[in-house]
């Protein structure tokens, strides 16, 4: 962090470093992955412009990398905000999945507004337990977060089975929500789903909030130093379940709008894992808004072009595996460097 | 190399009107009297591989095989497409497909079969095929595989073997098993055919019925088949995809049999899987690569593929030959011969909602 982070042109060069510093693990990513492309006898120049031209080459690539990006923005947000109370919660990716469950069977019946709010609260549910154990008795939240998403991917795998499933559909997947429950697309046809927005309206409330509101500058304060905190007479308690909680209703409204924008129900492989590459866009994006949003769409263009790269080369879905991979182990280190 | 593919497909898209202008002065020009077609981009083709991925050994690798096979054979490019995120990604993927010159686009992702009709009327001189489902629209050639004849054929089978006593792995019960990976027409498709095959040959046979509610857990397949084993079943039929390999392995430590799925499980644990009920993803792919490449493809239609393409059917018997009388082997002979003549027709539960015998 900078040593005096209050006048105006420290400001820009906070947000230049920040930038910066969520720019060189993909630098070396590139480097590592160029050498690996070379190893394995292609060219890298020509697979990264091929990379950029799927990210971002054209509307609907544009369409593709943010509709990638979106659930990251969620799952991204919903960590980064325990993350800045010092609660390291991996249990986004159960929220996630819990919100798309309850928010695609909701919605069926009582529509998009009800499924979204429904999701939310889902979210809610998976992380009261290990926010209330970690406020109350001081549980490990590692453990609890992440043990909670196997509960939930069971859970939610045999509430499908037992109760929700669709009839004359051959997979596990509840039924198609009725178009009119859709959460309007906004790119026709590209499927660029709305809930972009929400969650882009989402991290703008959350910059604003963190840095100008009591509860954020709590939050931050808790995350710096809980003892220090408490001392000054920040319940700290109180400060990490409520960031516990509303990381859960984001991941769980993240899961309800990636059921209600793109799949369209719940069904198996509903989550490829949105919740863990969240924690790597939080580490990335250093917990900050502007952060979570370039993480995300890092990530979201490293999948969406990763996939149709293949329609123009031989190069493997691995070596793009490899790229994202590299980025977060990176990430991960230059925050250990830090603390 | 062929990333320069793109840009070449933009430039084509421009010319489309011109071109198909011209296409139409040259039929009109050339009226019904030669085949002569407008001159056509050289052949692609893409193969969207379904959740698993490639390396599963199963419905994936089949697929891949019969793809990189038939598309070398007819000189077709042929690319396949993996994604980490297959059902999400599905509309823009496809849509990618159908603007980078690709001809042809097989998609083996069951949840894609919603969004394709659009998608296929969106790219209209792009052939699309799906497997597993019928989806309708002009250009969509669906590929259903008859699973419920061959599951007949292995039912049949069970039934006539678990009363031979004389074998070793056989006990004085008439009781056989069937595990599925969960509770779903698709599934019980395959079920329901079994069923019906033993109770065709003996009415007094006992089928149990189990789901394992997952298509990867071993443990949980092998939990399950030993369950039934107790119960006095010798012959445990899975249709539970990686849960399957419990199901084998718990056939081999008990002494009994198990019969396999989709590709030839035979050789996992020779001379305990009685037989596997094959189902040939990579003949299915194969066709419509043919068709394509002959300018045949049956856009609009839905090819079945049962018994008597040798799409779906029992393996060779290459470890249980011996402990099969061949009476048993006669009359398994005899039944796939009606199947494929139509004198026996088995219950389709996809078709015909659930029957009698199972519980829908």
């Amino acid at each position: 962090m900078s040593v005096c982070p209050r006048s105006n042109p420290d400001k820009y060069s906070r947000v230049l470093t920040s930038g910066f510093r969520a720019v060189v693990p993909f630098v070396i990513a590139l480097v590592i992955g160029g050498a690996v492309l070379l190893a394995t006898g292609h060219n890298p120049l020509a697979f990264y412009q091929l990379l950029v031209r799927e990210s971002f080459g054209g509307t609907d690539r544009i369409a593709a990398t943010l509709s990638a990006a979106t659930p990251l923005l969620f799952t991204g947000l919903a960590t980064a905000i325990a993350f800045r109370a010092g609660v390291f919660n991996v249990g986004v990716e159960g929220g996630f999945v819990l919100g798309g469950l309850t928010g695609a069977t909701v919605a069926l019946h009582a529509g998009l507004l009800a499924g979204c709010v429904a999701g939310a609260l889902a979210g809610v549910l998976v992380s009261a337990l290990p926010a209330w154990l970690k406020a109350r008795w001081n549980v490990d939240e590692v453990v609890t977060t992440l043990m909670s998403n196997f509960v939930v991917a069971g859970l939610t795998g045999w509430l499908v089975t037992a109760f929700l499933q669709a009839k004359g559909v051959a997979n596990s997947a509840t039924p198609l929500i009725p178009r009119s429950a859709w959460l309007p697309d906004l790119l026709p046809p590209y499927g660029l789903t709305s809930g972009v927005l929400i969650a882009l309206v989402l991290v703008m409330l959350y910059a604003v909030w963190i840095k100008h509101s009591v509860l954020g500058y709590e939050l931050r304060q808790t995350g710096l130093n809980p003892r220090f905190s408490a001392a000054q007479g920040i319940r700290v308690g109180r400060v990490i379940i409520v960031s516990m909680l509303i990381s859960g209703a984001i991941a769980g409204l993240g899961g309800a709008a990636h059921a209600l924008g793109v799949v369209h129900r719940f069904v198996d492989g509903f989550s490829p894992g949105y919740g863990f590459t969240g924690i790597a866009v939080a580490l990335l994006g250093r917990n900050s808004a502007v952060g979570v949003v370039l993480g995300a769409v890092l990530f979201g263009a490293l999948a969406s072009a990763g996939t149709t790269a293949q329609l123009f080369s031989d190069i493997p879905l691995d070596i793009v595996d490899v790229l994202s991979g590299t980025v977060m182990v990176f990430a991960v280190i230059r925050l250990w460097r830090q603390r | 190399m062929s990333y320069l593919g793109g840009v070449s497909c933009e430039v084509m898209r421009t010319r489309l009107v011109p071109l198909s202008l011209v296409s139409v002065v040259a039929l009109v020009a050339a009226g019904c009297s030669s085949e002569t077609t407008p001159q056509a981009p050289p052949k692609k083709a893409a193969l969207v591989i379904a959740q698993g991925g490639l390396g599963d050994e199963s419905y994936n690798d089949l697929a891949m095989s019969g793809f990189t096979a038939a598309t070398k054979e007819k000189g077709v490019e042929g690319q396949h497409i993996e994604s980490s995120d297959v059902v999400a990604q599905g509309e823009q993927l496809l849509r990618r497909a159908g603007t980078s010159g690709y001809g042809l686009v097989i998609d083996l992702e069951f949840s894609h079969g919603e969004i394709l009709p659009a998608i296929a009327s969106s790219y209209p001189n792009v052939q699309w095929a799906f497997l597993n489902n019928k989806i309708d629209g002009p250009n969509i050639a669906s590929v259903l595989f008859a699973e419920h004849d061959g599951s007949y054929l292995a039912g049949a089978l069970a039934a006539m073997m678990t009363t031979q006593t004389g074998n070793p792995k056989i006990n004085p019960d008439k009781k056989i098993g069937v595990i599925g990976g969960t509770k779903s027409v698709g599934i019980d498709k395959f079920l329901s055919g079994y069923i019906e095959g033993a109770k065709g040959v003996d009415q007094s046979v006992e089928v149990l019925t189990a789901y394992s509610d997952t298509f990867g857990d071993p443990t949980k397949g092998s939990q399950l088949a030993e369950t039934m084993f107790q119960q006095g079943a010798d012959i445990v039929y899975h249709v539970a995809g990686g849960t399957g390999a419990g199901v084998i392995e718990a056939a081999k430590k008990n002494n009994r049999y198990a019969i396999g799925v989709d590709d030839n499980q035979d050789k996992l644990a020779p001379g305990f899987v009685l037989t596997s009920v094959l189902k040939r993803a990579d003949l299915a792919v194969r066709k419509v690569v043919e068709a394509y490449a002959d300018n045949k493809f049956p856009g609009g239609q839905v090819i079945n593929l049962g018994l008597a393409d040798g799409a779906v059917g029992l393996t060779e018997f290459e470890f249980t030959k011996n402990e099969i009388p061949e009476s048993v082997r006669t009359k398994v002979d005899d039944l796939k011969k009606k199947i494929i003549s139509g004198e026996l027709k088995v219950w389709n539960v996809i078709d015909q909602g659930y029957p009698t015998w199972l519980q829908g």
